[in-house]
C-alpha cells in the first residue's frame, strides 16, 4: 500500500473511531459530572491566577493536587495577615477542589473570624474605616460561604456553618437587619436538617435562631415543642426558649408555675432564667421572664441585693463599644 | 476449532514471551529508582505535620486528603511519563541493538511484536503503580488511626454525644483507605494504559524518540481539553458559533482522547465514592483506546521496511 493511502486510510479510521465513541463519552462526561465526580471547567480568571507550572499540573489532570499546594501557600498569608491574598487564594482553591469542604469553611472563616477580629484590634485604623473593614471582612466570609453551598447543596455541614456564623453574637450585627439574619440563620438550619444528615443539634439551633425572629414566634413554638417531646433535646437552651415563647402565646400564662413545670424546681427555673436574662447580646425574646424570676426570687427569698435584677447587664449593642474605644 | 484454538494459544504465547522480555529490559534500566522519590514523599507527608488550619472538628483530617493528594499526583505523573518515555524507548532501542531484525527474521506476526512489547509497558506501569499504592495505603491506614485515636480523644474529653463521634469517624474513614481509592488508582492506571498505546502508535512513524515523547505529552494534555472541544461543537448552535470553529472543535473531539474523563480521581480524594458501573465505563473507554491504538499502530508497522 502507499505510504499516502496508508496515512488517508488511518485518518480515516481516527476519525471513524472518534465520531463512534463520541457519544459515548459525551454520555459519560455528562454522567460524572451530574455525580459530581468531576469538576466543572475551570474558569479563565482561575487558570490566569494559577502560575504557569500549576497550569501545567492542572492540565494533567491534578487539580486537586495544586489546591493542596495552594492551601499551604494561603496559610503563609495568613501568617503575614495579608488578608486580601488569603481571600483570593482561597478564591483560587475552590474553583480547583470546589467538593472539598475543608476549603470552603476555611476560606471562609479567615474572612468572617480571623480577618475580622484582626481588624476589630488594628489601632492604626480610624474607627470607621476599622468597622467598615470588619463589617465588609465578614460579609466576604458569608458570600464565601453561600458561593460553597450552592456548589454543594447535599452538604449540611456548611448549611449549619451558615447558621452558626449568622446567629453569632460577634458577627450578626454586621448584616444590619437582625431579624433578616435571624431569619436566615434558621432556614440554613433548616436547609440542614431537610438533608436528613445534620446531627440532632441542628434543629436545636434552628429553633434558637427562630426564636429571635420577629413575627416567626408561633413558627418557633411549634418547632420547640416539637423537639421538647424528645428527651435528648431537653437543653436549658432550649427549655427557658420553650417558656418564653409560650409566654409569648399566652401572656396571661401563670410563669412560675409554669417554669416549675418545665425546669422542675425552682432552684433549677431561677438559674435557668436568670442566665437567659444575662444573655442581652444574643437578642433572644424574654418574654414572661422577668414575671417568673420576680415570683422565684419571692419563693427562693432572694436578697434583694442579691437579685438578678440588680446584676449588670452586657449592652446587647457591643459593636458601638468595640468602635468607639 | 482446535486450530483457532491452537493459533490463539500461540499468538498468545509469543505475545507474553515478548512482553516479559519488554519488562526486564525496562527493569534493567533501573526505571524502579522513582520509586525512592515516592517512597520518600510517602513518609515525609506521614511523619511532618504541614502549616495549615485543621479545626478542632476536623483534627488531622485534611492531612489525610493531602496524603491522597500527593500520592495519587505522584503516581499520575510517574505512570504517564513511565507510559511514554518507555515506550517512545522501546522501537528504536530494539533497533539500535538490532534485536527487532532477529525478532522479525522470525515467524512473528509484527500485531504479536507490537502488542508484546505494549504489554510489557504496561506490566512495568502496572507493577509500579501496585507498589506505590500499597505503600500509600499503608501510611494512609497508619494516619488514619492516629487522626481516629486524636479524635476519640478529643470527643470524651469534651463529652460528645454518641452520634456526633459516630459522624465524625464515617467522616474520617471516608477520607482512608477505600476501594474507591482503589479505584481511582487505577483510573491512573487506565490514563497511562492509554497513553503508552498512543505513544506506540506515535513511535511507529516517528524518527526519534524525543519527537516520541514530545507529541505524547503534547497530547495527553491537550487531551484535557478534550471534553471542552466536544462540548463547544455539540453546543456550537445554542452558542452562535461560526462554522469554521464548529469544525475545528469537531475535528480535535475525533482526534484526541478524553482525558478529562479520568479526572475522578479528584473527587475520590475529596472523599467522593466512585461507583463501579462508572469505573467499568472507563474501563471499557481505556480498552477501546488501547485496542485502538495497538491496530493502528500495527497497520503502520505491518510493511515498514528497516
Amino acid at each position: 500500500m502507499k505510504p499516502s493511502l496508508k496515512i488517508g486510510v488511518l485518518t480515516l479510521a481516527v476519525l471513524g473511531f472518534g465520531a463512534a465513541r463520541m457519544p459515548f463519552e459525551a454520555n459519560l462526561s455528562s454522567e460524572l459530572r451530574a455525580a459530581g465526580l468531576t469538576p466543572m471547567p475551570l474558569e479563565i480568571g482561575t487558570r490566569d491566577k494559577i502560575d504557569q507550572t500549576s497550569s501545567a499540573v492542572v492540565l494533567g489532570g491534578l487539580r486537586t493536587l495544586v489546591a493542596t499546594f495552594f492551601n499551604l501557600r494561603a496559610f503563609s498569608f495568613f501568617q503575614e495577615q495579608r488578608w486580601d491574598d488569603v481571600a483570593e487564594t482561597y478564591r483560587t482553591i475552590v474553583d480547583l477542589a470546589p467538593r472539598t469542604r475543608y476549603y470552603w469553611e476555611t476560606g471562609a472563616w479567615h474572612s468572617a473570624y480571623n480577618a475580622a477580629s484582626f481588624y476589630l484590634n488594628d489601632s492604626k485604623l480610624a474607627p470607621l474605616r476599622r468597622r467598615e473593614a470588619w463589617r465588609s471582612s465578614i460579609i466576604r466570609g458569608r458570600a464565601f460561604l453561600e458561593r460553597g453551598i450552592r456548589n454543594n447543596p447535599d452538604d449540611w455541614n456548611l448549611l449549619a456553618y451558615l447558621g452558626f456564623m449568622l446567629s453569632d453574637a460577634n458577627k450578626f450585627p454586621a448584616f444590619g437587619d437582625s431579624d433578616a439574619t435571624f431569619s436566615a440563620a434558621a432556614d440554613a438550619y433548616g436547609k440542614a436538617v431537610k438533608t436528613g444528615k445534620a446531627l440532632d443539634f441542628v434543629q436545636r439551633a434552628q429553633l434558637y435562631s427562630l426564636a429571635r425572629v420577629k413575627g416567626r414566634e408561633l413558627e418557633a413554638l411549634a418547632l420547640a415543642r416539637k423537639l421538647y417531646a424528645i428527651r435528648k433535646n431537653q437543653t436549658p437552651t432550649l427549655k427557658t426558649l420553650l417558656f418564653v415563647l409560650e409566654a409569648y402565646e399566652n401572656p396571661k400564662l401563670e410563669m412560675e408555675k409554669r417554669a416549675l413545670e418545665i425546669f422542675g424546681t425552682p432552684e433549677a427555673s431561677y438559674d435557668a432564667l436568670c442566665s437567659h436574662w444575662q444573655r442581652t447580646r444574643e437578642r433572644y425574646p424574654v418574654h414572661g421572664v422577668a414575671e417568673a424570676l420576680q415570683a422565684l426570687e419571692k419563693t427562693l427569698k432572694i436578697d434583694p441585693k442579691n437579685s438578678i435584677f440588680n446584676q449588670p447587664l452586657q449592652s446587647p449593642t457591643m459593636t458601638d463599644d468595640w468602635f468607639s474605644k | 476449532m482446535s486450530r483457532a484454538i491452537h493459533s490463539l494459544s500461540s499468538h498468545l504465547s509469543r505475545i507474553s514471551v515478548i512482553a516479559l522480555h519488554a519488562f526486564t529490559q525496562l527493569v534493567r534500566m533501573k526505571v524502579f529508582y522513582f520509586l525512592v522519590v515516592f517512597a520518600i514523599i510517602m513518609i515525609a507527608s506521614n511523619f511532618f505535620d504541614l502549616p495549615q488550619h485543621e479545626g478542632p472538628e476536623s483534627m488531622g483530617l485534611n492531612v489525610l486528603r493531602s496524603i491522597k493528594s500527593w500520592s495519587l499526583g505522584t503516581m499520575t505523573l510517574f505512570s504517564v511519563v513511565l507510559a511514554i518515555v518507555a515506550t517512545a524507548l522501546l522501537l528504536p532501542k530494539d533497533v539500535e541493538d538490532r534485536t527487532l531484525y532477529t525478532i522479525l527474521a522470525k515467524p512473528v506476526p509484527r500485531l504479536d511484536y507490537l502488542a508484546g512489547k505494549l504489554l510489557g509497558v504496561l506490566m512495568l506501569v502496572f507493577v509500579s503503580l501496585a507498589l506505590m499504592n500499597l505503600l500509600m495505603t499503608a501510611v494512609l491506614h497508619i494516619r488514619t488511626g492516629m487522626v481516629m485515636e486524636d479524635q476519640m480523644q478529643m470527643a470524651k474529653t469534651l463529652g460528645w454525644p454518641p452520634d456526633a463521634i459516630a459522624a465524625m469517624k464515617a467522616e474520617t474513614l471516608q477520607q482512608g483507605p477505600s476501594w474507591s481509592l482503589q479505584g481511582a488508582v487505577f483510573a491512573v492506571f487506565l490514563r497511562a494504559s492509554i497513553m503508552a498505546s498512543l505513544a506506540l502508535l506515535i513511535s511507529t512513524f516517528s524518527s526519534s524518540t524525543l519527537f516520541t515523547t514530545i507529541v505524547s505529552f503534547l497530547i495527553y494534555f491537550i487531551g484535557h481539553f478534550q471534553a471542552d472541544a466536544r462540548d463547544a461543537y455539540l453546543q456550537a448552535g445554542a452558542a452562535g458559533e461560526g462554522v469554521f470553529a464548529r469544525l475545528i472543535s469537531l475535528l480535535l473531539s475525533l482526534v484526541l482522547p478524553d482525558f478529562q474523563l479520568f479526572n475522578v480521581i479528584d473527587a475520590v480524594i475529596e472523599g467522593q465514592a466512585l461507583p463501579l458501573m462508572m469505573l467499568g465505563k472507563l474501563t471499557l473507554i481505556g480498552l477501546f483506546y488501547a485496542v485502538f491504538f495497538t491496530f493502528a499502530s500495527w497497520f503502520i508497522f505491518s510493511e515498514k521496511e528497516f
